[in-house]
């Protein structure tokens, strides 16, 4: 036994100072090892560490974590170094049972990556899908915006334009009412212009008086809204057969709608109609009334109905 | 004699080293500090990783025993596989947070998807 011991140190330390005999001697302890080993089974822990270690490197740790998992095969190389060395000894044990740990930690760690892995990529979904919302969001804010813009230049144009047609309406009913009669009425703005001034009796040729008085209703008419309508209105008094006063109107109501054609306004604007004697604003028993009754209307109708 | 003299070889390696074995010291402050990083990481919380940390406390304190006994070498294996468990403990601690982070990820990215859908700003 005391002999043995002191081989064991010397084999482990090298000391030079051993004897022919002792150098033999540790040749056969050293070979009878050998033999010991290669007859040995593999304790459990190694046979653990070898399955877990094929285990891990068919799974994903072979490409999620590479590192770790080499570090358990490097560790499973040392405990089959002890195991091939010294055979079931607790070195070879407890270096297979490291060899385990760190092949199972090698898998962990690479489960650990993947869930971190897949977290990024919901965490990059996220932030896309945000950033994209933040776009369309925009985007329909800018149209939105756009349309709104549209909207007002629109309505800015159409207010303009209304309060220009109000404007070039009061213009014109303060210059006719200078030479002629001006009303309001629910048919529209009608002027009124007396028979006498326009036409010799019986007649519906337009006098030449007549015509500079109508040029200036035509050029007060042309600053009228230009959408209105107006409508040539012959009135008679009541002397005379209806039939003919009928004609009569309805000839200097066209007479007056044609010179005003003339004179700038649009023919689909402007109409003429006759109306005889039906249609009296005063009373025919007297010259004044009938002088009155005597006379040619244009009503202008509003663009709109108000 | 040809079998004896392994046998007798192997004791004596073993015997021989066991005597002079210097008390794991290092070993012993290396387990301890791997345990201790697993229970400040949560290992107690997750089912795999407590019982790793179990494990790891429970090959310590037999390695402190053996210590008081004097078997320095009995205590060096048992706190070689104290800190692999320990260490072990660690990985899985921080896979269940891993995984934890993850889900709340998932469940805040279905919140959001539903708050961009109720807003029409994602079709």
């Amino acid at each position: 036994m005391k002999t043995h011991r002191t081989t064991g140190h010397a084999t482990g330390h090298a000391a030079g100072h051993a004897t022919h005999r002792a150098l033999g001697l540790v040749a056969v302890v050293i070979g009878g090892l050998g033999i010991g080993c290669a007859a040995a089974l593999p304790p459990q822990d190694l046979v653990d560490a070898r399955a877990a270690y094929t285990r891990a490197s068919h799974g994903p740790a072979a490409t999620a974590n590479p590192a770790d998992l080499n570090t358990a095969k490097q560790q499973l190389d040392v405990a089959e170094a002890a195991f091939t060395n010294e055979g079931d000894s607790q070195n070879t044990r407890d270096q297979a049972y490291v060899a385990a740990r760190k092949t199972q930690l090698a898998e962990v760690v690479a489960r650990t990556k993947e869930a971190a892995q897949a977290r990024e990529g919901v965490l990059a979904g996220m932030h896309a899908d945000q950033t994209k919302a933040v776009a369309l969001t925009s985007a329909a804010l800018g149209r939105t915006r756009t349309e709104l813009n549209a909207q007002g230049v629109a309505l800015e144009g159409e207010t303009a334009r209304r309060q220009a047609a109000e404007k070039r309406a009061a213009q014109a009913a303060a210059d006719l009412a200078k030479f002629a009669s001006v009303k309001q009425e629910a048919r529209g703005m009608v002027i009124t212009l007396s028979g006498s001034v326009l036409f010799a009796s019986a007649k519906w040729d337009l006098l030449p008086a007549a015509q500079l008085r109508l040029n200036d209703v035509a050029t007060a008419l042309t600053k009228e809204d230009p959408l209105s309508k107006m409508v040539v209105e012959g009135h008679t008094d009541s002397q005379g057969a209806a039939a003919y006063n009928q004609d009569l109107s309805k000839h200097r109501a066209q007479a007056v709608r044609d010179y005003l054609v003339t004179r700038g306004i649009a023919s689909d604007r402007i109409s003429a109609a006759g109306f005889g004697p039906t249609r009296s604003i005063a009373d025919n028993a007297s010259p004044e009334g009938r002088a009155n009754n005597r006379r040619v209307e244009i009503v202008v109708q509003p663009a709109t109905p108000q | 004699m040809h079998r004896s003299i392994p046998v007798l070889a192997t004791l004596a390696v073993l015997s021989g080293c066991g005597a002079s074995f210097p008390p794991p010291t290092q070993r012993m402050a290396d387990a301890q500090s791997a345990e201790r990083s697993a229970r400040e990481l949560g290992a107690t919380n997750e089912p795999a990783a407590s019982l790793s940390l179990k494990l790891a406390q429970d090959q310590i304190a037999t390695a402190e025993k053996a210590l008081l006994e004097g078997d320095n070498k009995r205590a060096d294996s048992l706190l070689i596989r104290a800190k692999a468990d320990a260490e072990l403990a660690v990985a899985q601690a921080k896979e269940k947070s891993t995984s934890v982070a993850g889900q709340k990820a998932i469940d805040d990215s279905a919140a959001q998807k539903a708050t961009n859908a109720g807003q029409g700003a994602v079709k």
